[in-house]
């Protein structure tokens, strides 16, 4: 019996299918209702055809529940659909896992990994590697965008893969290993991380210089040179704070904080500061 | 001239589809959002379309300094890079091949027609999600692939490639007359503003990692490791892997080989975090 199970298991090539599906279309149809969602579905189909051929109820459970509203950082959130394969796996295989835990599952982590992941991602890996090739691009050199394809090219799809297998590995013991106390010190200190390089972006990303021109004393000198001296960077820093607040505390909207932003360079401009 | 404009026009509308966020051909985000769509990439492509790569990846270097921090989080993005990227870039080729008219247009361009056009995809593919939800509950796993996948996908290629393409094969022309007419404030204001938006996506990111006020401490640590000490971003990372490491160790309460004799001292530094 036990042998049969076993026979009956996801194979190498299947498993991996369920991860390219989902690693090629997750927002092939996002919308800002569904997002991810029916990425899971669509990845689930040929599951569904080995394990629920005679069975057209469950079929339709399993395309259903996988058809909820999702989103999280789709690299790093493989991990997610690695530890619900194999709970799929499980009840498919007539285990004692209830069809509630794969839902529940992909509730509770989607979250927590998506602000793991994007700043990971976004905060961490994508704007250093460019910031190498934008240093290799001078002067029009195509070495450089170069470098950020190949490095990226390789690093995006083995961070996916990679934490595919992970999570098919933890299985239905995932939680604990996923939201424990070890891995919030982890996750906490790769946040420090991102905090920081977020802080060298801001120094090295945002440009802003005052034009005017004050004087000081029997010389007249610049603004621009007065701030340096005190504070370099003083005006683009000014600039990112206040984006921040009106991002977090005010809970604006990108487009929003755009507006505000033009509004402040226009007059910036007009009055001669900037 | 029109002739021979066709093709790098058609080209750089592909490149437009192939690197849109929803795009799946290459790996999706992976190969798409983060590699085509980045203006750096764009800049090295629509030059090869173009037959001018130098320019191109000079282009694309001017473009990608004020796009750093482009990001998407839960559909909600600060600009439309890749109308951005291979409208702004592609325009620019077509005309004056200048780095700082490919930045002005890819600000402009990504700030309205790339939003509304972003906009009303995400709208439109409420439709075809809920055909796929109907296909779902009825067992059709052929509609979940075409409401998923074949559907959606013609959608952005109508709306991604057909107006990059016709802005560039129409538009040059318009953008030549602009640059000549448009007053000087303006072009100064676009300039200036290409300087100050990164701020906004940085400020996203920075909505993402803070979690609590005091973790400003390390964002400043960072800025004036850059700003006063004059550092490169490698050197940052490897003094933020420290900084980060030494927390690491220092939040580990429960460590079997204890520095200090009681834990007080070390949970009073991080219960601090609760004040503000």
């Amino acid at each position: 019996m036990d042998k049969l199970i076993e026979e009956q298991r996801l194979t190498k090539r299947e498993l991996r299918q369920i991860w390219y599906r989902w690693g090629f279309t997750h927002l092939s149809s996002m919308s800002y209702e569904k997002l991810q969602a029916h990425a899971w579905a669509f990845s689930y189909i040929p599951f569904a055809e080995k394990y629920y051929k005679n069975d057209p109820e469950a079929k339709r459970r399993l395309l259903v529940r996988h058809s909820m509203f999702y989103n999280t950082e789709p690299q790093t959130g493989q991990i997610i659909n690695g530890i619900v394969a194999s709970m799929e796996e499980e009840i498919a295989l007539g285990k004692n896992v209830p069809e509630e835990l794969p839902v529940n599952i992909k509730a509770t982590l989607m979250g927590p990994l998506a602000g793991i992941g994007d700043s990971l991602i976004q905060g961490i890996i994508v704007p250093i590697l460019l910031s190498i090739a934008m240093g290799m691009a001078a002067g029009g050199n195509a070495i450089g965008p170069i470098f950020y394809i190949l490095a990226y090219g390789i690093l995006g799809p083995l961070i996916s893969y990679l934490s595919f297998h992970y999570g098919y590995k933890l299985g239905v013991n995932a939680i604990d290993n996923i939201i424990g106390d070890n891995v919030k010190r982890i996750t906490d200190a790769f946040n420090i991380l991102g905090i920081m390089v977020v802080g060298g972006l801001a120094a090295g990303n945002i440009v802003l210089n005052s034009t005017l021109e004050i004087p000081m004393g029997e010389s007249i000198r610049s603004l621009q040179s007065v701030l340096d001296g005190i504070f370099p960077k003083i005006l683009p820093l000014s600039m990112v704070l206040l984006a921040w607040w009106l991002v977090s505390a005010k809970q604006m909207t990108a487009t929003k904080v755009i507006l505000i932003l033009t509004a402040i360079t226009t007059v910036g401009v007009v009055i001669g500061v900037f | 001239m029109e002739t021979t404009l066709f093709i790098p026009a058609l080209l750089t509308g592909i490149f437009c589809y192939l690197g849109a966020i929803e795009s799946p051909w290459l790996f999706g985000m992976s190969g798409g959002f983060y590699i085509m769509g980045r203006p750096l990439v764009a800049g090295l492509l629509v030059g090869l379309a173009f037959g001018d790569v130098q320019a191109g990846v000079l282009c694309g270097l001017a473009v990608q300094a004020v796009f750093i921090a482009n990001l998407s989080t839960g559909g909600a993005t600060n600009s439309e890079i890749t109308y951005a990227d291979y409208g702004g870039i592609g325009l620019a080729l077509a005309t004056t091949k200048e780095p700082a008219v490919a930045v002005t247009l890819s600000v402009l361009l990504g700030q309205t027609f790339g939003l509304i056009f972003y906009n009303t995809r995400m709208a439109l593919y409420s439709f075809w999600n809920n055909k796929a939800q109907h296909a779902a509950e009825t067992n059709n796993t052929r509609g979940i692939v075409l409401n998923h996948l074949f559907y959606p996908q013609i959608t952005t290629f109508l709306l991604r490639a057909v107006p990059v393409f016709l802005a560039i094969y129409y538009g040059s022309g318009l953008v030549e007359w602009l640059l000549a007419n448009v007053p000087e404030v303006i072009t100064k204001i676009i300039s200036v503003l290409g300087g100050v938006l990164p701020a906004l996506g940085i400020a996203m990111l920075m909505n993402i990692v803070i979690k609590s006020k005091i973790q400003l401490i390390f964002f400043f640590a960072g800025f004036v490791l850059l700003a006063f000490a004059g550092l490169s971003m490698i050197a940052l990372v490897f003094i933020s892997a420290l900084v980060a490491y030494l927390y690491f160790i220092a939040s580990n309460k429960s460590a079997a080989t204890p520095i200090k004799e009681t834990n007080s001292s070390n949970s009073d530094v991080f219960e601090d975090e609760d004040l503000f």
